[in-house]
């Protein structure tokens, strides 16, 4: 019931604002928060309880407890004492069968109980087995508060990052004073804003003084220099029977209620308290015209019984002592724990002060400090019993996860006698509040029944967010890293089915991939290939450098000379490969697969600086452009753009050379990883599509990474990643002609290791007897037992037959053995075919 | 169901050490605890002392997704965790404890034609052993699980998936208490904050080890620690070709159920199941660098979530509530490392990485076998330390999609 402005109220009445709840129209004002606006128009139960349907009300009006989780406009567990008020939300109650006043599954709280104590679900639907699925989709069911809905929200969430010299968490008195005393960039961040504080919740405090804060849609990442916690004390319930009741309030709830709100709580209150807020609180009640009808201020008086008896689930009257004093509000003030876990996040110690009955946080990290209550600076309390007795109603340990008094005995005796054992068993302290209501009184009872002290009882670790946070604002905005070629819109241009590959998209084909196989067989095609890594490697010591990674020589290669090479691991695991040419004395250009890129260059990098060489290393591969043109008639094509010469002698296989085609600087390197006569030309990106289309422009075809494939395939050129695995050598993957007798190189000892031991697989080429096409990850296999896997395989018309790669045991890797391969569950014949499917001598390449 | 009217104690309270044990388990966690459990109910060892430094299922067994599966890549692993997964089924009848073991069915996405053939070939590794395992494609994912964006504005587009039936989820916490309250029934002491801090060796046997409560002699000592497993072997001599890394997971507030299945984007690093009780258990992949230093992350948070909402937007506003991290210790093959070391009567089980929670009870059983019986079993031969000196790894690291 809404009373009279009041000097200082925290609303404007001149701004009504008209929600929905279960389709009633609803009015509060500026200022109200969903909750408030409910209160005052009569609303009493918020929730219903996680496990026993109990009904609940406002309780902490801070944000803290579960109590008045509803969904709003389909947004589930919102908490709406401080979700402020807004035209037209649409506000449901939630994990209840029926209506919060009438809910059909409270029904677990009348006659349940003896049946679901602590842990009941590890005690029982154990047998049949068959029966667990039908009991497990009920508690799934009954368990959860609200629901998702069906669609996002598509709210725009954004992430700021910023420095400061000092930030402040915590808007109280503490948190002004010390931002006011800190000097050079100060900043101030409160849960509520106000007083010139940024509104937002800080999460943690991360390893280099990062502390993210969550302001609604933007998400700040601070760094700071120094962090001051002034986070305050968290108000703590009292435990004792029907301390859940509708009506039970912390000394904020009615704070909140009576001074920000101006609302009248309640008629007839009594107030419990271990503190000074309870008393304020009951000042506040008499204020808006509630009758207090006792005040147990616990520091003078000793009570024994304790206990709130109800209604309905709504409290009806207190017994204190044997003394009843009927009500409908109860002030319950078990004094202030400091809010210390953004310090214990940050690497401090906590630790038990039993005089003042609280944890304090002490051995703060060097560049956090923390003021008032946060730092324990909290005094005239008292000291609380671990529980009060009084009558046979339920007592809450922890409102959230409804666990009472009796599940933390049961669990201690039943052996769940550390805290953190019994956080599991009872998970208590895991519910939405995260231990904010309940770990306190969890360590007060565990100590109690254990009949050892909180010290030695303990906390538990206090993880990371402070306060829960909205999937949707960590993610902020989606940017996934996509990466494409400089060529990339000629392909969509020209209707090119575009596929992933890591994170480049690239042309799976322009039309009919067996076309374009055929193009580059018969005339021409041309292959965008700017996705390859491509590094420089320059300086006095390049040449022994590369020699030194790779197991092939490069120090005497000639200039102007190309060769093929395969990085091993330290542990000689195949890597990458690619292209090396020398472009002179000092400098070579190097080509890796366009997924190595980065690591390979991390790679020469690293070894450069453990070998201590004198070789810059540069990553050009976003800054040039390259396609491969290749077929028998790619020189008579080339020839015709270029006025460098191309002949097979000036320009021979494996050359490289710089010449100018289309008016285009290039580097053209005349290898073939297609089977067909070849040129791959490197050029400035920015110079790509002028290249390309004068390519194009003279008949070459574009071919996509498909038919790429096929060819590659056909010559059995090995794709490392797919026909190599994170385990495979070079003497395994056939490729012992790489390893040369040098000195060193990085892998050497395991290859040695490798020769000495002998292979244990092998990789090899084969061709089905049949036409049936095995998929890549088919199975070799003998007797039904598997003994390789197919790593490639296509249909090649130019062969004319199914051909792939597979690893097979070593026994079975000569030419002609006979394999069988696991096609959808039946076996197919195949033969191994150790020479590449298509001119095996290289003929095409060299002429 | 008497059960739940008679409050009976678990285990019983922490006991005075012994000075001599014919069997110490250093671990009180799921490996340590299922390996004490087996030597006596299936060898009738019974004078088996576990240690645990902290409280019982402290470390990794209390941290992991508890995500239980048997479609590996190997053919190795593939059999090894087959037969795990089959002693899980039996295990809450078995220990008379609801381990609340739901086989939802478990599908791994591919984003890649890469990823696919991938998948391909797990399905046909696991088929050949008779896995419950095959590829599926967007329509019949669609209808596995319908609340998943397979629309084609996402950034990655799944291409398919490898759908395991018989994958699911486990209470992690009620394997390691089912698991504690079987082995201390047959005899077994189970010692919670008893941290062992050397252990002796004369001749190449390990013959007592030395904690913060005394010295303990023992016939064989078993080495179940995960995430500290190099440096327990290490008190005992013994090197390990592992490194430690942190791994991060996070529960979000809890809601009605949404999702059955659990997916898993091994592309976004990103794994997604719902627990019985509401809650959205999300993990990552393994932090890069070497710590054993348990202490999350933020950008974990940041890049967990993105993928998620990429998977389902509808979680926008659903709420992160708690995160934690746990140490893996990783093995360089990604196989775990199970059996004899050079030490004699000094057996380990690690290298685990984020797969040992799925492999508890078959660890139990084999270790069992091992400590009674002198002999090792078939199943984890493949696993023995010394295959890092023979180089017969077992790749369960699939190779990364590259292409060219």
């Amino acid at each position: 019931m809404r009373i009279a402005p009041q000097p200082g109220e925290r609303i404007d009445r001149r701004k009504p604002f008209t929600f929905e709840y279960d389709g009633a129209k609803i009015t509060g004002f500026e200022g109200d928060t969903i909750g408030s606006a409910l209160y005052a128009a009569g609303r009493r139960v918020f929730s219903r309880s996680f496990k026993y349907h109990r009904p609940r009300g406002l309780l902490c009006c801070s944000g803290d407890c579960p109590n008045c989780m509803m969904t709003v406009d389909g947004v589930p567990n919102v908490r709406l004492c401080v979700e402020p008020v807004r035209d037209g939300a649409v506000v449901r109650a939630q994990n209840v069968l029926g209506s919060l006043d009438r809910d059909l599954l409270s029904i677990t709280d009348k006659i349940g109980g003896p049946f679901t104590p602590v842990g009941f679900y590890y005690r029982t639907m154990i047998r049949p087995r068959r029966l667990w699925p039908l009991y497990e989709k009920f508690l799934r069911n009954v368990a959860g508060l609200g629901k998702i809905g069906e669609n996002g929200t598509h709210r725009r969430y954004d992430t700021e990052h910023r420095r400061v010299d000092v930030l402040v968490i915590g808007g109280g008195r503490a948190g002004r004073e010390a931002a006011a005393r800190a000097e050079g960039d100060v900043l101030l961040v409160d849960e509520h804003g106000g007083g010139g504080a940024l509104k937002g919740r800080a999460l943690g405090i991360y390893e280099g003084g990062l502390v993210p804060v969550d302001a609604g849609d933007v998400l700040y990442r601070f760094r700071a220099e120094r962090i001051v916690v002034a986070t305050g004390g968290i108000e703590q319930p009292l435990v004792f029977p029907g301390n859940d009741l509708v009506g039970v309030m912390l000394p904020n709830g009615v704070r909140r209620l009576t001074r920000d709100w101006s609302i009248k709580p309640g008629e007839r209150a009594v107030v419990v308290t271990a503190d000074d807020a309870g008393l304020e609180a009951a000042g506040d009640l008499r204020a808006v015209g509630t009758e207090v009808a006792r005040v147990v201020d616990l520091r003078s008086e000793r009570i024994v019984q304790l206990a709130a008896v109800g209604k309905r689930g709504r409290l009806s009257a207190v017994l204190v002592d044997g003394e009843a004093v009927d009500c409908d509000v109860l002030v319950m003030s078990g004094g202030r724990q400091p809010a210390y876990s953004l310090l214990a996040q940050a690497g401090a110690r906590v630790e038990y002060e039993p005089r003042r009955g609280i944890f304090v946080p002490t051995e703060l990290p060097e560049n956090v400090e923390a003021v008032g209550s946060a730092a324990g600076d909290l005094e005239g309390a008292a000291v609380p019993a671990a529980s009060y007795d009084g009558g046979d109603g339920k007592c809450f340990v922890c409102i959230c996860e409804d666990v009472t008094e009796k599940d933390v005995k049961r669990a201690l005796a039943e052996g769940f006698d550390s805290i953190e054992l019994a956080k599991r068993y009872t998970t208590a302290t895991m519910g939405p509040c995260q231990g904010r209501l309940c770990h306190l009184q969890s360590i007060r009872m565990l100590a109690r029944e254990t009949e050892t002290d909180e010290a030695a009882i303990g906390t538990t670790t206090a993880r990371p967010p402070w306060g829960p946070v909205e999937l949707g604002l960590l993610a902020g905005r989606h940017y996934e890293a996509m990466k494409r070629s400089p060529l990339h819109f000629r392909h969509e241009e020209a209707g090119a089915t575009m596929m992933w590959t890591g994170a480049w998209r690239r042309p799976f084909a322009y039309g009919d991939p067996a076309a374009e196989v055929r193009a580059v067989h018969e005339s021409l095609g041309v292959i965008d290939v700017s996705t390859l890594g491509k590094i420089i490697v320059e300086g006095p010591d390049a040449a022994e450098l590369l020699e030194r990674l790779y197991p092939n020589r490069f120090a005497d290669l000639a200039v102007g000379r190309i060769r093929y090479g395969v990085l091993t691991t330290d542990g000689g695991r195949i890597m990458d490969d690619g292209t090396v040419a020398r472009l002179g004395d000092d400098l070579f250009y190097v080509t890796t697969t366009s997924t190595g890129s980065e690591s390979v260059c991390e790679w020469f990098e690293w070894w450069n600086a453990v070998w201590g060489y004198d070789a810059e290393i540069v990553n050009v591969t976003g800054a040039l452009a390259a396609v491969n043109l290749a077929g028998p008639q790619a020189r008579e094509a080339l020839g015709a753009l270029t006025d460098a010469d191309v002949s097979n002698d000036a320009l021979k296989y494996l050359d490289a050379k710089e010449i100018t085609v289309a008016g285009v600087p290039c580097l053209a390197l005349r290898i073939g990883f297609v089977g067909e006569l070849g040129y791959e030309l490197h050029c400035a990106a920015s110079a790509g599509e002028h290249l390309w289309d004068a390519l194009v422009a003279r008949g070459a075809v574009p071919f996509g990474l498909e038919p790429q494939r096929v060819l590659r395939l056909e010559k059995a050129h090995v794709i490392v990643g797919q026909d190599t695995d994170s385990e495979s050598n070079l003497l395994s993957a056939g490729m012992p002609w790489i390893v040369k007798e040098k000195p060193d190189f990085v892998g050497k000892w395991a290859v040695e290791l490798v020769e000495e031991r002998g292979i244990r697989e092998r990789l090899v080429g084969f061709t089905m007897d049949g036409g049936l096409l095995p998929p890549e990850g088919a199975q070799v296999v003998e007797n039904g037992k598997s003994t390789g896997r197919v790593t490639s395989s296509r249909v090649s018309e130019q062969v004319g037959k199914v051909i792939g790669l597979a690893w097979v045991r070593p026994e079975r890797a000569d030419d002609g053995t006979r394999l069988s391969i696991r096609i959808a569950g039946a076996d197919h014949p195949a033969t191994v075919t150790l020479a590449p499917f298509y001119d095996a001598e290289g003929a095409k390449l060299r002429s | 169901m008497k059960d739940i009217f008679r409050v009976s104690r678990m285990w019983r309270p922490r006991g005075e050490l012994k000075k001599r044990y014919d069997v110490v388990v250093i671990g009180g966690g799921s490996h340590g605890l299922a390996t004490a459990y087996y030597l006596a109910k299936n060898h009738g060892v019974k004078d088996v002392a576990v240690l645990e430094k902290s409280y019982i299922g402290s470390g990794a067994s209390g941290r992991n997704t508890t995500i239980i599966r048997s479609n590996y890549r190997t053919p190795e692993g593939a059999a090894f965790y087959s037969r795990s997964v089959k002693l899980y089924e039996q295990l809450s009848a078995d220990l008379d404890f609801n381990l609340m073991f739901s086989q939802h069915g478990h599908l791994t996405l591919a984003h890649s034609e890469r990823a696919m053939v991938t998948m391909q070939e797990r399905a046909e590794v696991n088929q050949l052993l008779g896995i419950d395992s095959r590829v599926v494609y967007p329509e019949e994912i669609a209808r596995l699980c319908p609340q998943i964006n397979l629309g084609p504005r996402q950034t990655w587009p799944i291409q398919g998936a490898l759908y395991h039936a018989p994958g699911g989820i486990i209470r992690h916490d009620a394997v390691v208490w089912g698991l504690a309250r079987g082995a201390d029934r047959a005899g077994v002491e189970i010692h919670p904050y008893t941290e062992v801090t050397g252990i002796e060796r004369t001749s190449g046997r390990a013959t007592a080890v030395e904690t913060n409560r005394g010295r303990v002699e023992a016939d064989v000592v078993v080495s179940a620690v995960a995430g500290w497993s190099t440096l327990v072997c290490g008190l005992a001599g013994v090197r390990l070709p592992i490194t430690t890394h942190i791994l991060q997971a996070f529960v979000t507030e809890p809601v009605k159920p949404f999702l059955d299945v659990i997916i898993v984007s091994a592309q976004m690093h990103v794994y997604v199941s719902q627990t019985d009780r509401g809650e959205f258990l999300i993990g990552a992949e393994i932090e890069p660098y070497t710590t054993y230093k348990s202490i999350g992350t933020f950008p974990f948070l940041e890049y967990s979530a993105r993928h998620t909402l990429e998977l389902f937007p509808q979680l926008e506003r659903l709420r992160v509530l708690r995160t934690w991290t746990g140490l893996c210790d990783l093995s360089p093959d990604y196989s775990p490392i199970l059996g004899r070391t050079e030490v004699e009567n000094f057996h380990v089980s690690a290298g685990w990485g984020t797969y040992g929670f799925k492999a508890a009870p078959i660890v139990g059983t084999t270790l069992a076998k091992l400590v009674a019986t002198g002999e090792t079993p078939d199943l984890i031969a493949p696993f023995a330390l010394e295959r890092f000196h023979t180089d017969e790894l077992v790749s369960e690291l699939a190779a990364a999609a590259v292409s060219h």
